[in-house]
C-alpha cells in the first residue's frame, strides 16, 4: 500500500529568538524537518512492509527540496514538492486543500496519510483534520502508536487526560504525537542513494487549482493583529533563614 | 564578594571526576578577579593553600583539595566581550564558563550584545555569514574554560584543531602574591629557557625545566617547557599551580557544515587497520574516534536494562567494533564517500553498515553516543564504590605516535591479559591515543591494574608516546613525571613552582610534591 507523509520545513526552533513584537526571528537560523513530521514519518517507516510505497509531501518554497531529501534519506521512496508564488500565505484551509488536491490526483491509491500533530512553528495543529475533512476520510489525531490489524491498523491516541487505542480502516489521516520512538539514522549507503531520488516539483497549474483556492486568496481567516502575552518576575525574594518572616512574606505576596 | 562557607565533609567541592574525597576547611566562591586577589593575599598572608577548582570534571584529582581552602571559579561565569586580531575573532570569557556554555552561546549568536574589545569586532562577527565555534572540544562539555586552560585539554577535535592551548590568546593571571597579569601572547617570551615574570615586588628569573617537552604526540604530562616558550603557554597547562586564571580571550574558528558518521566493522583489528590507512586516502576527517567490541558490548548491556540509554537506533548484531568521524558536509561529500569505500570495504566493513547524521539534533545524538561509553564506566564503578570504597577507575590516557599503534594496541592485549584483567578500548584513535578503561571488579584487580598501568606507562615512553596524554598529572599521576623525565624532572619543576610560588599556596599536590 502507499502510506503519503505531508511533512514541513521549520526553523530549527530551539535555536530561534523572538522579536520585541514576538514575532520569531527566522534569519539565520537552519531549517530542519519539522520533529512532529519526522515522527510521522518514522511512524510509517515502522509498518512499511516490503512493497509498500511511502510517498512524502510538503507545501514549502524551493528549499524546503532539502527536507524532503532529507526524508529520502530517512527511508521515504518518493518525494514531491508543491511549490509555487500562489501558494504563499496559505491559512489552514488553502493548506488542506492544496495537499487534498495532491493526494487525490497523484497518490489516488493512498492508504494512510500521516501528518505531524502540529508544526514546530505555525502550531495551529488543525490542518490534519481539514485534510481529512476535504479528502472525506476518517481522521485520528495525537497517535502514538500505529500497528498492523487484520485489514487495516489499530492506533494509541494519547489525548492528554485519555489514552485511547481504536481500530483504523486502511483509509485515514493520522495526526503523529512525540512517540516512544527510537529514531532511526540512514546509512551512508542510504544517505547516497537518496541523493539520486528525483523530488517532483508541482505548481498550481500541475495541481489544476484556481488562483482562488490557494495561497493568500483561497485562505479564510485573515490575521488582524497579533499580540505578545508577557508575564514578568517581580524579582522580590526573601532569603528564608527565619521562617516565620519567610511564612509571613509570602502570605503578603500572594 | 567573597563568599566563604565551610566546607562539609561530604561536599561535592571535595571531589572531582577520579572520585577521590579530598579535605579542606573553607570554600571561597569570588565574584571578580579583586575577590581572587583578596582570596590569594590571605592565603599568602596566613599560609593557608588554596586549591583551585573549575567544575570539577578532572580526571585526576586537580581539584581535589589535601586541605586547607577550596577556590571555585563557578561563579565567574559570563562571556564578557569579542574581539579581533590578525588571527581572528577571539572571546573574552571569565573561567567559569563551561565550554557547552560556550558553544550554546556561539550557536545563539549571543555575542551579538556583546562589548567589542577591539573596534567593530562585535558589529563585524555578528554580520558574518557563516558561524563561527570555539573549536576545543575535551568531550566533557560541562568543563570550565578556565579549567580547560589549567590543564591544556584537548579532545576528539584535537585531530585536526590541537589542544586547547593552540587557542589561548591572553590570559589573566592572578599571581601567589596577589599581583595580576596580563599576558598576550606574543608579548612576554623566555629568552632561551630562562622566562622573567614581572611580580608586585619586583621581576623573578624562572628557569623552565631541561627537558625535552613531547609535541610530536598528544601530551600534557608535565610543565611544558621549550626554547623561547611564550609566558601564556607557563600557565596554559599548568594545572594551577603558578597562578589562577581570572580571565582568558579564546580564538574561534569559522564552522562549516559536518556530517557525523559511524562506520561498523567485524572485529577491533580491522578498525586499528582502517584508522591506520584513513590516514593517506585522502580524506581529511575532524576527528577519529573508536569503540572497541568491549565498549560497543557496554552500550548493548545497558540499554537492555534502559533502552532510553543514549537516543541512537539499536547496535546492530554485526557490529564488532565501530569508528566513528565527522566529515565536512559540503558538494564533494560523495566524492569523498567514494575515496572511503574500497578502504571500508578492505577491511570488512561496506557504507551499508553505518549510520549518518548531519542536522544538529542528529549529530547531538552521535556526540552523546559517544561520551555514553566513559559515563557507563563511570557509574559502573560508582556502583562499586558502595562495596569496596577504595575502588577508583582506571583509564589510561596513554598516546603513540600514529606508526606505532599496533605495537601499542598489542601490548595492551597482551599486558592487560597477562594480569586477568577485564577491559574496553575506545576513543581518539586517530591521535594514536585511545583510551583503555580497566574495569575493576575487587581489590585485587586495582592492585593488578597498578601494576599493568606502570608497565604500560614505561612501554608507551619506549615507544616515543606519553603516559598522560590530555587527563593531566593531577594529584594521581605525578609518579609519570619521574617516569617521563627523571629525577631531574621532577626537580626543575619543583624549582619553577618554588619560584613562582615560594609557599606552596597554590593547588600545592598537582603535578609535583613538595
Amino acid at each position: 500500500m502507499r502510506f503519503v507523509v505531508a511533512v514541513k520545513q521549520v526553523p530549527d526552533t530551539t535555536l530561534i529568538k523572538v522579536d520585541e513584537n514576538g514575532s520569531l526571528i527566522r534569519q539565520g537560523v537552519p531549517a530542519i524537518l519539522d520533529p512532529y513530521a519526522e515522527h510521522a514519518l518514522e511512524t510509517a517507516l515502522a509498518v512499511k512492509r516490503p512493497g509498500d510505497i511511502i510517498t512524502v509531501v510538503t507545501m514549502g518554497p524551493p528549499q524546503a527540496a532539502e527536507t524532503l531529501r532529507r526524508c529520502l534519506e530517512i527511508g521515504a521512496d518518493e518525494a514531491f514538492l508543491l511549490s509555487d508564488q500562489a501558494f504563499a500565505g496559505a491559512d489552514v484551509h488553502a493548506t488542506a486543500r492544496t495537499l487534498a488536491v495532491f493526494v487525490k490526483r497523484f497518490a489516488p491509491d493512498a492508504g494512510l496519510v500521516l501528518c505531524g500533530k502540529q508544526a514546530a512553528d505555525g502550531d495551529t495543529g488543525e490542518v490534519p483534520a481539514e485534510l481529512a475533512a476535504q479528502l472525506q476520510v476518517p481522521q485520528f489525531c495525537y497517535v502514538t502508536e500505529l500497528s498492523r490489524a487484520d485489514s487495516g491498523f489499530t492506533v494509541v491516541q494519547d489525548y492528554g487526560d485519555e489514552i485511547r487505542t481504536c481500530r483504523v480502516p486502511a483509509v485515514a489521516v493520522l495526526s503523529v504525537a512525540e512517540g516512544d520512538l527510537n529514531r532511526r539514522l540512514p546509512s551512508i549507503q542510504r544517505f547516497l542513494d537518496a541523493q539520486k531520488i528525483p523530488i517532483t516539483t508541482l505548481g498550481r497549474v500541475d495541481l489544476m487549482l484556481g488562483t482562488f483556492s490557494v495561497g493568500l486568496r483561497g485562505s479564510r481567516t485573515k490575521i488582524v493583529s497579533t499580540q505578545t502575552v508577557r508575564t514578568e518576575r517581580t524579582g522580590r525574594v526573601t532569603d528564608g533563614t527565619d521562617p516565620v518572616k519567610a511564612a509571613l512574606f509570602l502570605k503578603e505576596v500572594l | 564578594m567573597l563568599h566563604i562557607r565551610e566546607i562539609e565533609p561530604d561536599s561535592p567541592y571535595l571531589i572531582d571526576e577520579c572520585k577521590i574525597r579530598g579535605y579542606g576547611s573553607r570554600l571561597l566562591v569570588p565574584d571578580s578577579e579583586a575577590d581572587v586577589v583578596a582570596a590569594v593575599k590571605q592565603a599568602a598572608t596566613s599560609g593557608v593553600p588554596l586549591t583551585v577548582q573549575g567544575m570539577r570534571t578532572g580526571m585526576c584529582g586537580g581539584g581535589v583539595p589535601e586541605g586547607g581552602d577550596v577556590l571555585t571559579t563557578e561563579r565567574m561565569d559570563r562571556v564578557t566581550g569579542v574581539g579581533h586580531d590578525k588571527r581572528g575573532y577571539f572571546l573574552r570569557v571569565q573561567p567559569g564558563v563551561t565550554v557547552r556554555q560556550l558553544n550554546e552561546f556561539m550557536r545563539k549568536k549571543g555575542y551579538a550584545v556583546l562589548p567589542s574589545v577591539t573596534p567593530g569586532a562585535t558589529e563585524a562577527l555578528t554580520s558574518e555569514n557563516e558561524p563561527f565555534f570555539y573549536p576545543v572540544d575535551p568531550t566533557e562539555l560541562n568543563g570550565s574554560i578556565g579549567g580547560n586552560i589549567a590543564t591544556n585539554a584537548s579532545g576528539p577535535r584535537t585531530f585536526k584543531y590541537g589542544p586547547t592551548r593552540d587557542w589561548v590568546r591572553r590570559v589573566r593571571v592572578v599571581l601567589s602574591d596577589g599581583s595580576v597579569l596580563d599576558l598576550v601572547r606574543g608579548q612576554l617570551q623566555a629568552a632561551g629557557r630562562r622566562l622573567t615574570v614581572p611580580f608586585a615586588d619586583g621581576p623573578r628569573e624562572v628557569q623552565l625545566p631541561s627537558y625535552q617537552y613531547n609535541r610530536q604526540v598528544k601530551n600534557t604530562a608535565g610543565m611544558l617547557t621549550e626554547d623561547n616558550m611564550d609566558a601564556v603557554d607557563l600557565f596554559a597547562g599548568s594545572e594551577g599551580i603558578f597562578g589562577i586564571i581570572t580571565e582568558a580571550d579564546v580564538w574561534l574558528a569559522p564552522a562549516h557544515p559536518l556530517i557525523s558518521n559511524i562506520v561498523f566493522f567485524p572485529g577491533d583489528r580491522d578498525a586499528y587497520a582502517f584508522a591506520r590507512d584513513f590516514q593517506n586516502c585522502g580524506v581529511m576527517p575532524e576527528f577519529l574516534e573508536f569503540f572497541d567490541s568491549g565498549s560497543l558490548n557496554l552500550i548493548r548491556a545497558s540499554r537492555k536494562d534502559d533502552p532510553r540509554f543514549t537516543d541512537m537506533p539499536d547496535l546492530p548484531d554485526y557490529a564488532g567494533s565501530a569508528l566513528f568521524f565527522d566529515l565536512l558536509y559540503g558538494p564533494d561529500l560523495p566524492v569523498q564517500y567514494a575515496k572511503l569505500a574500497p578502504l571500508i570495504a578492505a577491511h570488512g566493513g561496506s557504507l551499508d553498515r553505518s549510520w549518518c547524521g548531519y542536522e544538529l539534533k542528529d549529530r547531538e545524538r552521535f556526540f552523546a553516543f559517544r561520551h555514553s561509553v566513559p559515563q557507563t564506566i563511570f557509574e559502573y564503578v560508582a556502583r562499586l564504590k558502595g562495596t569496596s570504597p577504595g575502588i577508583h577507575k582506571m583509564g589510561t590516557d596513554m598516546s603513540v605516535p600514529l606508526d606505532r599503534l599496533d605495537e601499542m594496541m598489542a601490548a595492551y592485549d597482551e599486558v592487560l591479559k597477562r594480569h586477568g584483567l577485564e577491559y574496553v578500548i575506545f576513543g581518539h584513535i586517530g591521535n594514536g591515543h585511545p583510551h583503555v578503561e580497566i574495569v575493576l571488579k575487587n581489590m585485587d584487580d586495582l592492585v593488578e591494574a597498578k601494576k599493568a598501568y606502570t608497565e604500560l606507562a614505561e612501554r608507551v615512553i619506549a615507544l616515543g608516546g606519553s603516559p598522560s596524554a590530555e587527563h593531566g598529572i593531577g594529584k594521581l599521576k605525578t609518579d609519570y613525571i619521574r617516569l617521563m623525565y627523571g629525577e631531574k624532572g621532577v626537580a626543575d619543576i619543583r624549582k619553577v613552582k618554588e619560584t613562582m610560588d615560594p609557599q606552596w599556596i597554590l593547588s600545592p599536590g598537582n603535578m609535583v610534591v613538595r
